[in-house]
């Protein structure tokens, strides 16, 4: 009887060592899982830079770049400041109470997302917290990606430090806000309304696209963008392969960035002990994300190839593709995204010609591609997924066509007053829009002492601005 | 249209797509590849059409 009471004890210790074991395994899975997507969305980030170079005209090129390059390296440290702790703070909204999940609240915030006192231990190294600094690293990502998105629209005309302001407040704050409140399990828009936007359709995609035309209202077209009876001239950038080598490489960054929209097991947050979830704790495969995506790319380049055959607008339609199905790519049949797809192809440049026609200057189509199909695919989930759960609990509230337009509505305003509030400000400043003679100039030479192509001279081609 | 009778996902043991259960998976792959073979077809004839613009 002893000897049995000894195997079985030996047998227990042995169990519970290998349980520990795998709990490690799993730690360091989700530590890894989430380092690995930092670098994958750094590549949005040179796709954004290669493509707004090259939509640029020659005499713009390098400062479009400069403009770029700082928003990345604002967007840390601020995100990091106060972005971070905006996250956990407001998920119930204001002033900031903590939610029923325990993971929301000002209180909550200042205990994990301050860089000082007690908090400061998950805001550095620290041994027995795998998880924060990743976790950072990947929402400090999504928040480059926002300043990505408004920089396009804006080149060739904005100040560079008035930009950086910009970008910081859309990229540390104003979808910050959108995130807590649609994007977290503590959500009010969750919560109280079944919002589901998995891949960030709306709270990335949309709040960048509409701030970004907030800030185009205030700063007006580039010179010679428009004749004196309103009808627009095209003002071609200077490299176009550049321009969609630059939009294949943020596809390419965006399996990133939606790779780190699912919580994988093993870390502190995460739903489950031995599968993937979404933000909001419901369970998702990587293959949903592989049958979805493929699709959706496929079917934003086939619709938008249709009517314009310009591989500009086809690499924009593949964005629009995966941004039109983001909401629910978790849930969406492929063939399903597939024809969701197609359709925001379709429509994405009668969309930018639409707003062209209302002289708004988006250079890249940003506004288009992000805000318009952004808002599209949310409200679209909303006709298809009425009745899935939001969250992984009992009585959880379900997506209803009403709830998502609520959040279309919510994001659209979180994007569009903000920039339109902060770039107003800096007009009357001064701080908006550069010099005309600088403008016609060219902004490389007043901003950057280097030149882009050295050897190419003063016989680059004449466009309608000169 | 969740696939399962109970509005949980603490039910959800196998395929959990929009329209599982239903004809809606059948319906869009039929109608997405009717989609794909409707873009060639119109894209072999505009790009024919504009072609022959440049025949001498």
């Amino acid at each position: 009887m002893e000897d049995q009471i000894a195997e079985l004890v030996a047998k227990v210790a042995e169990l519970e060592a290998a349980s520990g074991g795998a709990k490690v395994t799993n730690t360091v899975f989700a530590e890894t899982y989430y380092y690995l997507t930092i670098p994958l969305m750094i590549i949005i980030h040179a796709g954004f830079l290669a493509y707004e170079m090259g939509a640029s005209r020659l005499k713009n090129v390098l400062s479009s770049g400069v403009k770029n390059i700082l928003a990345f390296a604002f967007m840390i440290p601020t995100f990091y400041f106060f972005g971070w702790w905006v996250y956990f703070g407001f998920p119930t909204g204001i002033p900031g109470e903590a939610g029923p999940m325990g993971i929301s609240g000002i209180e909550y915030a200042n205990s994990i997302a301050w860089g000082w006192g007690e908090s400061a231990q998950y805001m550095g190294p620290n041994i027995a917290d795998n998880i924060s600094g990743v976790f950072f690293g990947a929402f400090a990502l999504f928040a480059c990606t926002t300043a990505s998105i408004m920089s396009g629209a804006v080149i060739e005309r904005i100040q560079t430090v008035g930009f950086i302001i910009l970008a910081v407040v859309l990229g540390s704050f104003a979808w910050v806000v959108a995130a807590a409140w649609g994007w977290h399990a503590d959500g009010w828009l969750v919560t109280q309304w079944g919002v589901h936007d998995f891949g960030a359709a709306g709270l990335v995609h949309a709040v960048a696209g509409f701030f970004a035309l907030g800030v185009l209202v205030n700063l007006g077209p580039r010179i010679g963008k428009f004749n004196a009876d309103g009808t627009a001239n095209h003002i071609p950038g200077h490299n176009m392969p550049l321009t969609v080598v630059g939009l294949m490489l943020i596809i390419v960054g965006f399996w990133g960035f939606l790779m780190a929209c699912v919580v994988p097991p093993g870390e502190a947050w995460s739903w489950f002990p031995d599968k993937f979830a979404t933000i909001y704790g419901t369970p998702i495969t990587l293959g949903s994300l592989s049958f979805n995506i493929l699709m959706g790319v496929a079917g934003g380049i086939i619709g938008s190839w249709l009517f314009t055959r310009d591989p500009f607008w086809m690499m924009s339609g593949a964005l629009a593709g995966i941004i039109s199905t983001a909401s629910g790519l978790d849930i969406y049949y492929p063939a399903h995204a597939f024809l969701i797809a197609l359709s925001a192809g379709l429509i994405l440049k009668p969309c930018a010609d639409f707003l062209e026609k209302r002289g708004i200057d988006d250079a890249v189509g940003a506004v288009t591609v992000h805000g318009t199909i952004g808002l599209y695919g949310l409200i679209m989930l909303g006709v298809w997924a009425s009745g899935f759960p939001a969250l992984a609990i009992e009585n959880a509230p379900t997506i209803s066509l009403i709830g998502q337009i609520v959040g279309a509505i919510v994001f659209f305003l979180l994007g569009f007053v903000p920039g339109y509030v902060v770039s107003l400000i800096l007009k009357m400043c001064g701080m908006l829009r550069v010099r005309e003679g600088a403008e016609i100039a060219g902004m490389d030479a007043v901003k950057v002492p280097a030149a882009g192509y050295p050897e190419w001279g003063g016989d680059a081609p004449i466009t309608p601005a000169e | 249209m969740f696939p399962y009778s109970e509005a949980s996902w603490s039910v959800v043991d196998g395929a959990m797509f929009i329209g599982w259960g239903t004809a809606l998976p059948g319906i869009t792959t039929f109608l997405a590849m009717v989609a794909c073979v409707v873009v060639l077809v119109i894209g072999q004839r505009s790009e024919t059409a504009k072609a022959k613009k440049f025949d001498k």
